[in-house]
């Protein structure tokens, strides 16, 4: 007998919309029971990967599979499987929250008998209890993101997409959200996409990181912290000509990338922001390097970004190799 | 079947939560109230053939209003993601639409029988012509609302649809007026063909041809051909 068919899988997939490229051969798997983390910079590619994946519109090139079924052909056997947030929760605004997710739960072929069950089991893990009359336009930010969460887990759906889904929420409902999540990944696929670092840290077994519509790694959380650590940002404000602002700073040893605020503040100082390998003396090489020429205002060390992290992958190949 | 009654649903519930259901509803009532008044308690003929004339204006003039939301008002809200990646196919999210926008139609249509009161307390009239009428109101409803639906479906923007779907609508009611600028007997016939208003004409004389209830049923088919084989184009 041959093993299930792994719940998620890409091969070479590429998304061109007229001459623009969004994704670019793309590859990689999620299996049944792993939270897989989508992480990427705003236009990354991701919306648009997630959206081939979900079958709202079909790759260019390449192949997308879910539970077996290819998307391009058989995307109404495949919608059965799946569960799917898109990044603004698709609402009926004139709908109360029962009936909204009482269309979908039909849709989605969820039997008469067990509807009542299955609406009670999502709105309790969605926290929606006190709202289920209430019309969908009166609900705050976070009440309209936690109900298109519920309507994706209707059905009990073998894949979950999540498109950003802890966007809007409060801290504390972001904490409720990732237990959600975590829980339901223990025996489904869920591939999630973030632009928040500690998120895919948190919850995800593996990270997929894609910046411009190619992945550049994929890596386990720990891999990722690794990234993280070493990795730092500097920033700094000084007098000086952008230019050779610019390259003095590129000149000293242990700094990767430069940019530079092109208008100055109100005091004539350009702010600039270094990223930074992660060893002793980079910052005082900075010093050393701007002050000796110009006014130097002041320098920090700021926390680790996605950008520390993808410079990270991108000069320092970490991480697992990408096939 | 389940998929597409649940859709039916849907739309009829959106619709009644929306103003502009009502609204469509109030203006037709309000205006065939108009013409039944001018054209029956004036005259003192107890006939609906003028009013039916009216009243097929007067849908041609709603019927862009209550179809320019079908699709349009999905792309806007962002719920199209949800319906496109939910196991439906585009027959049935055509179907389930265009059924709930029928059911509109047949709520005006029942409203307008309200006229029928004084007209059988009265006076005689012939049941059987009134009966053709309502048959070609119907089918004419069906087919400017598939033709609606098809136009919302091509664009995001209600006002956009709905401004094509009147074109549209407009030009098949009116085609059959260009017939006596052609001396060929062949565009003759084919723009009589055509016409929205000539058909609509037979049914409100009582005849009751299957040339026009095919001619109806053919165009609103077409028109929901096209607008499945858009949302599938689309992906």
């Amino acid at each position: 007998m041959n093993a299930p068919p792994a719940a998620i899988v890409l091969q070479s997939v590429s998304k061109r919309y007229g001459s623009k490229t969004v994704v670019h051969d793309l590859s990689f798997t999620v299996q049944r029971g792993e939270v897989v983390g989508f992480l990427g910079p705003n236009g990354a590619g991701k919306t648009t990967t997630m959206r081939m994946i979900a079958g709202f519109t079909t790759a260019t090139s390449g192949r997308v599979t879910v539970a077996g079924y290819d998307m391009d052909t058989q995307n109404v056997e495949a919608a059965r499987r799946i569960g799917y947030l898109p990044e603004r929760p698709p609402l009926y605004d004139a709908l109360d929250v029962s009936a909204y997710l009482r269309f979908v739960g039909k849709v989605k072929g969820v039997p008469r008998a067990a509807m009542a069950a299955e609406l009670e089991r999502v709105l309790a893990a969605c926290r929606l209890e006190g709202v289920v009359r209430h019309e969908i336009y009166k609900l705050s930010r976070g009440y309209r993101q936690r109900v298109g969460l519920a309507q994706a887990l209707l059905g009990q759906p073998e894949v979950l997409l999540l498109d950003e889904p802890t966007a809007g929420l409060d801290p504390g409902q972001i904490q409720e959200t990732r237990e959600v999540i975590r829980a339901f990944g223990e025996d489904h696929a869920v591939l999630l996409s973030t632009h928040v670092l500690p998120e895919a840290m948190l919850i995800c077994r593996r990270v997929a990181i894609i910046s411009r519509g190619r992945l550049l790694a994929i890596d386990s959380p720990s891999g990722l912290q690794r990234a993280v650590e070493q990795t730092n940002r500097v920033t700094l404000r000084a007098t000086a000509p952008a230019p050779a602002l610019r390259d003095a700073l590129l000149a000293v040893s242990g700094v990767l990338d430069v940019t530079i605020h092109a208008t100055p503040g109100d005091d004539g100082a350009l702010a600039a922001e270094c990223h930074v390998e992660a060893r002793e003396g980079v910052e005082a090489a900075i010093a050393r390097a701007v002050a000796g020429r110009w006014d130097l205002h002041r320098l920090e060390r700021r926390e680790p970004t996605l950008e520390n992290v993808f410079l990270r992958y991108v000069r320092g190949g970490d991480g697992e190799a990408v096939t | 079947m389940r998929s597409v009654l649940a859709v039916y649903q849907k739309e009829l519930a959106t619709y009644f939560r929306s103003p502009i259901a009502y609204f469509v509803v109030a203006v037709f009532l309000l205006g065939t109230g108009y013409f039944f008044l001018y054209n029956v308690l004036l005259t003192g003929d107890a006939t609906m053939t003028e009013t039916f004339q009216s009243m097929g204006v007067l849908l041609i003039s709603v019927i862009p209003v209550l179809a320019m939301r079908q699709f349009s008002a999905e792309y806007g809200a962002g719920t199209m993601e949800l319906l496109l990646t939910l196991p439906l196919t585009p027959w049935q999210l055509v179907l389930g639409k265009y059924l709930g926008a029928v059911t509109i139609l047949l709520v005006i249509t029942a409203g307008t029988l309200i006229d029928l009161v004084p007209l059988y307390l009265f006076g005689a009239p012939e049941t059987t012509t009134i009966l053709a009428g309502y048959i070609g109101f119907v089918l004419l409803g069906m087919a400017c609302l598939a033709i609606g639906q098809f136009f919302s479906a091509l664009t995001q923007n209600q006002i956009v649809a709905a401004v094509l779907t009147a074109a549209t609508l407009l030009a098949f009611w009116f085609v059959g007026h260009a017939q006596g600028f052609q001396t060929s007997y062949a565009w003759r016939s084919l723009l009589g063909h055509l016409s929205f208003a000539l058909h609509f004409a037979d049914f409100v004389q009582g005849l009751v041809r299957s040339e026009a209830v095919a001619f109806y049923l053919v165009v609103s088919a077409i028109a929901l051909t096209l607008n499945a084989s858009y949302l599938q184009w689309q992906r």
